[in-house]
């Protein structure tokens, strides 16, 4: 009897036990990822150390510039030609005018022609036109009256002018860094970019970004994100406010810009999108009282607000998440880093 | 000498009561605001009530304002007199915001008569650099209202020899500012005659 019990007991200890180390079953996390309209409790496993050290490189360039001139050119060249050689001598001469200017002159028959006396006909040697739009051209040949030197020296001398365009790249080194903070805030490793430096003659292939990644210019960053200026203008207008004997005057700084995010192990386009940002200043009866304006504080407004618009085309394009710093960002993260990222995933 | 002293008496006691009686002035009593009042047949106190009371329900049991998660922000515009008396339409209008206001429904936005001392306030805050800019209301940030309420008084007015017929008509819209589209009218039909 006394061992019926205890077999009984021992039995009963044994399925308690067991059931003591069972498992808890594990609830399958829901893989939530977007846009999350409300944030369940924070997984308390995703630090902000594991972020950091898990996360994803991203490197941002400054923003690329090409700025188009075009210079009044004007060259002389005198052409020797004896028997046995030909000397040529050019002269060249270069006036900077304003491009809307060279639009309105003689070239297009504008009411600027007077202001360059001299024949316009489009430059015909390439050295000088490159890279221009310049047309076919008509050179005005003056050919030398003959020589009565008996070594038969022939002397031409040839007048060719236009307009030469010229183009001028760079990178803006001051809109990019909002873009870097967000992203910072986002979970993203930020990595330095090295300058790009413009080469004598330089073309498109400045925006060659590919060509840079390659040239390791980014470093082992795993995404680029790159935007060349499409348009930055700056406007002042003053306007009646309605009901009142006051006028607004409006400043702006508005700045356009084509942006791209380049995997750099694929040199897939990941994202692309156009932003703007518009800094302003408002001042009421500011034309009366003479009111300047300061530019500092429109580019840094003008920034921010590009950074912002940068932020809401990231999130749609499931970049990154539309709250930084929340938990769904954060389970965002993690499912990107999870992902292979040599595809381009649209999450729903 | 009796005839004397009863002469001065009756002179003295009329010049008190003569006196006593200037000094009393109008009698002044205190009334029920929201008592009818039909004085004649000319706009009043009543129509005004009535014109607001009416108006008032029917915006807020429009779609565009009980439809409406968050209450929208409304601006008052014009109400045209187009009658032949002098009716101040600006007190009609802001008693129909003031019960709007009340019922939560709504959020008014400055109207174009108050921008002046909206302007003047901005522009004391934001510009004369005595204020530390934490704290400071900053331009730029009005809000817009997505709705505009404007209307019009208008009045049909008969006269007899005995009798006075007045027929006024009030009437009210609410306009989407961004699509130009005519959410909400509605009117207010009051008739008064008066015969003597």
């Amino acid at each position: 009897m006394k061992k019926t019990l205890l077999a009984c007991t021992g039995l009963s200890l044994v399925i308690l036990a067991g059931c003591a180390t069972k498992p808890p079953v594990q609830v399958a996390e829901s893989a939530v990822v977007g846009q999350v309209p409300a944030d369940p409790p924070k997984n308390p496993v995703m630090t902000a150390e594991a972020l950091k050290s898990a996360s994803k490189s991203i490197a941002v360039t400054d923003i690329y510039f090409k700025k188009e001139g075009k210079n009044l050119t004007f060259i002389e060249e005198t052409r020797i030609t004896t028997d046995n050689s030909i000397t040529s001598t050019i002269a060249p001469k270069k006036i900077e005018v304003d491009a809307d200017k060279a639009n309105a002159s003689a070239i297009t028959g504008g009411a600027n022609s007077s202001a360059f006396p001299v024949k316009f006909t489009n430059l015909a040697d390439p050295k000088s036109t490159s890279p221009g739009t310049a047309t076919p051209p008509t050179p005005v040949v003056d050919t030398a009256p003959p020589s009565d030197n008996a070594s038969s020296a022939n002397t031409q001398s040839m007048k060719k002018s236009g307009y030469q365009s010229n183009h001028e790249y760079g990178e803006l080194r001051y809109l990019a860094n909002p873009i870097r903070g967000l992203l910072i805030k986002s979970g993203y490793k930020v990595v330095q970019a090295k300058s790009t430096p413009v080469t004598a003659n330089q073309g498109d292939e400045y925006f060659d970004i590919v060509k840079r990644i390659k040239a390791g210019d980014f470093g082992d960053a795993d995404y680029v994100l790159y935007g060349v200026l499409a348009e930055i203008s700056s406007t002042d207008n003053v306007a009646d406010i309605p009901g009142t004997k006051s006028t607004s005057q409006q400043v702006t700084l508005e700045v356009t810009v084509d942006f791209n995010i380049v995997d750099t192990k694929t040199t897939q386009i990941v994202a692309s999108f156009v932003a703007s940002g518009e800094g302003k200043d408002v001042q009421i009866d500011g034309r009366d009282t003479s009111h300047k304006p300061s530019m500092a504080k429109l580019m840094k407004l003008a920034s921010l607000d590009l950074a912002e618009d940068v932020r809401k085309h990231l999130a749609d394009q499931n970049f990154i998440t539309n709250n930084p710093g929340s938990a769904g960002q954060v389970r965002n993260l993690k499912r990107r880093l999870d992902d292979d990222a040599s595809t381009l995933k649209v999450y729903k | 000498m009796n005839m004397n002293t009863k002469t001065i008496r009756l002179s003295a006691i009329a010049l008190l009561v003569a006196a006593l009686a200037a000094c009393s002035g109008p009698q002044v009593r205190y009334g029920d605001a929201k008592a009818v009042e039909t004085v004649n047949a000319n706009y009043g106190s009543t129509d005004l009530q009535m014109i607001a009371e009416a108006m008032t329900r029917s915006l807020l049991q429009s779609k565009a304002i009980s439809g409406s998660k968050d209450a929208p922000i409304v601006t008052l515009a014009d109400v045209k007199n187009k009658t032949s008396e002098y009716i101040d339409t600006r007190v009609i209008t802001d008693k129909i915001r003031t019960q709007l206001m009340k019922s939560g429904q709504v959020r008014f936005a400055v109207s174009v008569s108050e921008m002046q001392n909206q302007t003047e306030e901005l522009k004391r805050q934001n510009q004369s650099g005595l204020y530390k800019n934490s704290t400071i209301a900053k331009t730029g940030n009005m809000q817009g209202a997505q709705y505009r309420i404007e209307g019009s008084i208008a009045s049909i007015v008969k006269n007899t020899k005995d009798v006075k017929d007045v027929y006024y008509v009030f009437n009210l819209n609410l306009i989407n500012n961004e699509s130009g589209l005519l959410e909400w009218a509605d009117e207010k039909e009051i008739r008064k005659t008066a015969t003597r």
